[in-house]
């Protein structure tokens, strides 16, 4: 896909895709919405990570699923893992074609607080880190005899994890936040790199996906 | 004389009102512009505490009491917020990943451009001259986390120097590094300072840096006790304050030559014809006799992270009683061969047999009892309140508990005084004394210390040296892993050189060394006292 849109018409078309879904009651119409959205995965080229993605995902749904129809019946329960499975991968599809950054940058010109923005993207930034430094305390702690493999008995010792990944968590964020301000960080004045402008485009689709969310939900 | 950049008159400081011991006591030092600066200092002599008050994060960032002035291009530290004055002072710290936090690198070297407040094209054109110039111009779309440790060290002076600073001050910035990527950023460093920018680092391993630098400050207990060119300062004995000359500069001063050389060629072209090699104390131990049948053994052992192979083919044999080195570049799989002592990995193809056993047939808890491993960062174990319980705790875990050896273990590792306290309050030597002794509290047949020395003080490195030499007095079995050729020449009875998960060669450290295609093909290089001996014989000839 070559048409670039601006984050922020990302994000609300995800959210009212978001809201389409969830006023869809009809089985085929939600049977549709998943699929428009699996073409759109395959337009973007995400299959590869959708479907690993997919893997974690159906365990929940699976749960959802026996949940809903013991409380319920089968039908509600098939409407629900549907509307969850679509939920779902309408957000992924947007955090896939939309990089942290720009959609924090983005909303940073609509009013958001700088540091809000700033906290929300690097803290997606530095998960990769942490399960490293979570990987490393795994592989010590069991080197010394310390049974963390899952099970029962990794419960008992789960102090043996937790306590240095939380002590060095909070070491990274003082570490991080003397780099932040040995670069300037609280300096006011800030401008930006990129400039983030909404488009002819942007409307253009905002426009037309506000009218046909409405079109569908008021015409029966 | 022009006006100094920097002026540091009677600084005081200590992190805490209540602490009762200064940091920096009635500190005086003034940098000009251009000048290339080393501080140097065991750990604790207030280096890093001196490199945060010259940008102003002391006093800003840290609560402590400052008394005294520093003066950056006549604003006051105090004064000023670091927001002024971190244009003028560019700062780059000991751990390379805690420093950035970008998506790409492009981002992280224009974002103190954007904390300037810069226009876009201002932004464009100086974030590519800085890439340019500190030679990462090919990086610019990666994410700084999936660089490695040079590599990010490079972002990081590159987001520094994109903002023009009058001086840039690197804390420790060679620590984690292998001898590959020290030699980039020394030659980054070298181009900056041509440039004109002032420099100040600080580093343990003089030999690292004393031929770059115009100028030497040797710190000690918060205050500077020798100060000039580094010819100068080497010629005074250092020793006292925790630090060790270069090689070349001990050798040329066991030999009575006037100047003092600050590389080999120096050294090389400073002996006069028809010198002996003088004795510099114990020359590095031979491969020493050991039992018929082998602790650890690989065999054709193949191991690969999402499909790339990390390990290919290894075949080492260990016996009883032997320090093996197994040297080799950052990323040569060396950590991921020592995870296959203890089963954390298991071989893909091949096998691995400890005491007989194959490590895919054994249980990790199992092997941990005949091997003993501490990895490079101790934070990554504690967990317990007092050094006591941390060390006691394997053992137990492993029902190999024995008051006895733990007791020898305390008064091998001097940490009587330290076994009621939080592992966490320690110096970072300390704790890797409290790993160490964690790591044998099980009594394993087989000790494996991983980058034992990074980032470590010269008084620490002998004190290791010494526990390793106890440990092998007593019949222990030691693996270390490690790119410190100095220290690993002085402690191993042998060397496996490791590059691209591949054994190059194996033998005495002066034989690996000697092979001249492996040592490059491992992007590393012979020590200082190997060269040395080299040109002796030369000159012999």
């Amino acid at each position: 896909m070559t048409i670039r849109l601006d984050p922020r018409t990302k994000l609300l078309l995800a959210v009212l895709y978001a809201a389409w879904i969830m006023t869809t009651r009809s089985l085929p119409w939600l049977l549709a919405e998943l699929g428009l959205l699996w073409l759109g995965v395959v337009l973007v080229r995400e299959g590869r990570t959708y479907l690993k993605w997919l893997r974690v995902l159906m365990a929940m749904t699976i749960a959802w699923f026996l949940i809903a129809w013991w409380a319920f019946d089968l039908m509600a329960a098939v409407t629900a893992s549907l509307r969850l499975l679509s939920l779902s991968s309408t957000f992924f599809l947007f955090f896939r074609t939309t990089s942290p950054y720009d959609l924090s940058n983005a909303l940073v010109k609509s009013g958001l607080p700088y540091e809000v923005a700033f906290v929300f993207r690097t803290s997606l930034q530095f998960v990769p880190v942490i399960t490293r430094k979570a990987r490393n305390i795994f592989d010590a702690q069991r080197s010394r005899g310390i049974p963390l493999e899952p099970g029962w008995a990794a419960l008992r010792h789960y102090p043996a994890l937790m306590t240095p990944l939380l002590i060095q968590a909070f070491q990274l964020a003082d570490e991080l936040a003397e780099a932040l301000e040995a670069r300037g960080f609280s300096r006011p004045g800030r401008t930006f790199m990129q400039d983030y402008r909404l488009q002819a485009v942007d409307w253009a689709v905002l426009c037309g996906a506000v009218i046909l969310l409405l079109a569908i939900i008021l015409i029966p | 004389m022009n006006r100094p950049l920097v002026e540091v008159h009677h600084l005081y400081y200590r992190y805490a009102a209540s602490s009762p011991d200064w940091i920096l006591r009635d500190l005086n030092l003034r940098i000009h512009a251009g000048e290339y600066v080393l501080l140097a200092g065991a750990s604790g002599s207030g280096k890093s505490t001196l490199c945060r008050a010259l940008n102003g994060l002391i006093p800003h960032f840290y609560e402590g009491v400052m008394e005294g002035q520093v003066t950056v291009r006549n604003l006051d530290t105090r004064s000023s917020t670091v927001g002024e004055l971190f244009a003028h002072v560019g700062m780059i710290f000991q751990n390379p990943a805690a420093q950035l936090f970008s998506e790409t690198v492009v981002q992280e070297l224009a974002f103190g451009l954007e904390s300037l407040g810069l226009a876009r094209q201002e932004i464009n054109r100086r974030l590519e001259e800085s890439a340019e110039m500190v030679g990462i111009g090919h990086l610019l779309d990666r994410n700084p986390q999936h660089l490695s440790g040079g590599e990010q060290q490079l972002v990081a002076i590159a987001a520094a120097m994109a903002l023009h600073p009058e001086l840039i001050v690197l804390d420790e910035p060679y620590a984690s590094l292998d001898p590959a990527n020290v030699r980039r950023i020394r030659s980054a460093l070298s181009r900056i300072h041509q440039s004109g920018t002032a420099i100040v680092i600080s580093e343990h391993r003089l030999q690292h840096v004393v031929a770059d630098v115009d100028r030497m400050c040797v710190l000690d207990r918060g205050q500077i006790v020798l100060d000039g060119p580094p010819r100068t300062v080497l010629s005074e004995e250092i020793t006292a304050f925790g630090l060790n000359a270069p090689t070349v500069v001990q050798m040329a001063k066991a030999m009575g030559l006037s100047d003092v050389p600050l590389t080999v060629e120096e050294f090389k072209d400073a002996i006069p014809a028809f010198t002996t090699e003088p004795d510099l104390g114990p020359n590095p131990p031979a491969a020493e006799a050991h039992g018929p049948f082998p602790v650890l053994q690989t065999e054709n052992l193949w191991f690969s992270f999402e499909k790339t192979p990390v390990l290919r083919g290894i075949n080492l044999t260990l016996y009883p009683g032997e320090c093996l080195a197994l040297v080799g570049a950052n990323g040569s799989g060396k950590t991921t061969l020592i995870k296959h002592f203890n089963g954390l990995y298991r071989p893909h193809h091949g096998r691995v047999l400890v005491l007989d056993q194959d490590t895919l047939r054994t249980k990790t808890s199992r092997l941990a009892s005949h091997v003993g491993l501490a990895f490079q960062n101790a934070n990554d174990q504690f967990f317990r309140f007092q050094v006591r319980d941390e060390i006691e705790v394997g053992a137990r875990a492993l029902k190999r508990y024995n008051k006895h050896w733990l007791d020898e273990l305390t008064t091998l590792f001097r940490l009587e005084p330290l076994l009621e306290r939080s592992p966490y309050r320690l110096s970072e030597g300390e704790k890797k004394r409290v790993a160490f002794a964690a790591a044998l509290a099980a009594q394993p047949e087989i000790l494996v210390l991983d980058e034992p020395t990074t980032g470590q003080d010269w008084p620490f490195r002998q004190a290791l040296g010494e526990f390793l030499r106890d440990l092998q007095a007593r019949g222990q079995t030691i693996v270390m892993v490690t790119h410190d050729l100095e220290f690993a020449e002085q402690y191993a009875c042998r060397w496996v050189l490791l590059a691209g998960g591949e054994i190059l060669t194996n033998g005495h450290s002066w034989e690996v060394m000697g092979n001249e295609p492996a040592m490059q093909r491992a992007g590393l290089e012979p020590t200082e006292a190997f060269q040395i001996r080299k040109a002796f014989l030369e000159k012999a000839r």
